[in-house]
């Protein structure tokens, strides 16, 4: 990450802090003015957490590089969650973060960087190396009078150099049988806006620094993608969800989800790569040149169902365990199982060890690097679409302190959390995760 | 598939009819027997819609909105 990104991210967190802070007390005072008979509150007190995540991947098989190609990534992500009391029935939630990332394949998009010679193994120094993503949700929740019902609206934006995203949503919550059965509705619908950037030699107007003509091509000389853009450049996602949890005994609960979601619009990724085994290949340097980027359907409908069911063994120990079943129409069934066995060691410590196993299927329109067919209608080489298993293995500590003795300003620290994943496919890619939470309660 | 489905439902339909009381719960509000994922979980399962087809019933991102799948 450059000194100037470093500076940006934490000129973002302050300005990030102060707003928040400023709403958190504004509210604050406006309860002051208006002294209200005792009722107790959905949520006392301003709550602020900060997190942030440390995430480095690795692996061979980069979809900018048609399946073959270095996919090492890092990436910081510093976020600020708020929840400020309105009232006593109404809660504002503020969800706002920053996620800054250098990128071995995306710089790929244009490898001829004029410094080592061009390689898919090798990270380029071009702009599309690093890009800093921004979100910002807000949700604004009201409870009824006895607690039972409970709306929630919320908005979200988010920018990255080549998509912009507004989303908004809402959900319902009733709860029944002396809340022993919980049913929620939700919905959410996203609007994305794609810049649609292509690898650096399908672009076909040799402006910047590129000029094919420049170049010496080996394999086949006579290169000549039949390559067409994309129309499109909108994404919309209109996704349903619903779910029922149920008191099971003292000791247990489980809950049940279903999601449902259409994606329509762009759904391919303009800038990865495809090579066609009927087609003569054509080489720059050590960097093999496109024959066309991804093409996938222009819709996706998916299905979630998920399972958790949650078990108090004893004042020391709980078992919590989730189950999804995953399926759409592009062809792809996955399966997902975790189990995590929080251990309490005392003085306000508990440990957090788990296991997480994934498997799916490939999607339709997937095939290694060189091996699809140019009369083929979609194809990718995108190996987050191939058929796969992973394994993730994870260990984290949570401290909580109820009397919050450690201040700053007027907020005290109610709890820290550690923790570590380590993720590992049965290709070539794994992934290591790092991620902190500090969590504040105002005096 | 069908069958966990169904089997799951039957057993929340059964066991729904015992109601445990607010008093009866301590257990049951242990932070750890919470339903829905930690919020230090958030980056993992923004991770995994990125990096696996899969996405939703886990109270995170369903597709749009991530530069994801």
């Amino acid at each position: 990450m450059s000194y100037n990104k470093a500076r940006s991210i934490k000129n973002y967190s302050f300005l990030l802090l102060f707003i928040f802070l400023g709403s958190a007390g504004y509210a604050q005072e406006e309860q002051q003015e208006t002294p209200q008979p005792y009722k107790k509150k959905v949520l006392e007190k301003t709550e602020i957490e900060f997190l942030s995540s440390y995430y480095i991947q690795e692996g061979e098989n980069a979809a900018v590089s048609g399946g073959i190609g270095d996919e090492h990534l890092t990436d910081i992500t510093p976020t600020f969650i708020v929840s400020v009391p309105l009232n006593e029935d109404d809660v504002l939630t503020i969800d706002a973060g920053i996620s800054a990332y250098t990128s071995a394949s995306s710089s790929n998009i244009n490898p001829f960087d004029g410094n080592d010679s061009a390689n898919p193994f090798q990270a380029s120094s071009g702009a599309s190396s690093s890009d800093v993503w921004a979100g910002l949700n807000a949700s604004y929740s009201h409870s009824s009078e006895d607690r039972n019902n409970i709306w929630t609206g919320k908005l979200s934006a988010a920018t990255e150099y080549d998509y912009f995203s507004i989303g908004f949503g809402g959900s319902y919550t009733r709860l029944f049988n002396e809340k022993n059965t919980e049913i929620s509705i939700n919905t959410n619908i996203f609007l994305d806006t794609w810049k649609l950037i292509y690898p650096i030699e399908l672009r076909g107007d040799n402006s910047g620094n590129f000029n094919i003509n420049r170049y010496f091509i080996t394999g086949n000389p006579n290169y000549s993608p039949q390559f067409t853009g994309f129309n499109d450049k909108k994404r919309n996602s209109y996704a349903l969800g619903a779910s029922f949890s149920q008191i099971l005994s003292k000791k247990l609960q489980g809950l049940i989800s279903v999601d449902v979601v259409r994606q329509e619009g762009l759904l391919s990724m303009p800038f990865q790569r495809v090579y066609f085994k009927d087609i003569s290949d054509s080489f720059i340097e050590e960097f093999h040149l496109a024959d066309d980027v991804e093409r996938l359907p222009d819709t996706r409908n998916k299905l979630a169902l998920g399972a958790n069911l949650n078990y108090y063994i004893n004042e020391f120990l709980v078992l919590r365990t989730h189950y999804r079943y995953y399926t759409d129409d592009w062809g792809i069934d996955s399966h997902t199982a975790k189990i995590e066995l929080p251990v309490k060691i005392g003085h306000g410590f508990t440990i957090y060890p788990s296991y997480r196993y994934y498997t799916q299927t490939q999607a339709d329109y997937f095939a290694p690097y060189n091996e699809h067919l140019s009369t083929e209608k979609y194809y990718t080489s995108d190996y987050d679409l191939s058929e796969f298993n992973a394994n993730q293995y994870g260990i984290g500590v949570n401290y909580t302190d109820i009397f919050t003795k450690f201040h700053i300003w007027r907020f005290g620290m109610k709890s820290i959390d550690l923790e570590y994943n380590r993720y590992d496919r049965n290709t070539s890619f794994n992934a290591n995760i790092f991620a902190v939470s500090f969590k504040f309660i105002q005096d | 598939m069908k069958k966990i489905i169904g089997i799951a439902c039957i057993i929340l339909a059964l066991q729904s009819c015992t109601v445990v009381k607010e008093y009866e719960k301590v257990a049951l509000s242990d932070p750890d027997m919470v339903l829905s994922p930690r919020s230090i979980e958030k980056f993992k399962t923004s991770f995994h819609a990125y990096r696996e087809s899969a996405s939703g019933a886990v109270g995170g991102k369903t597709g749009g909105g991530c530069g994801c799948n």
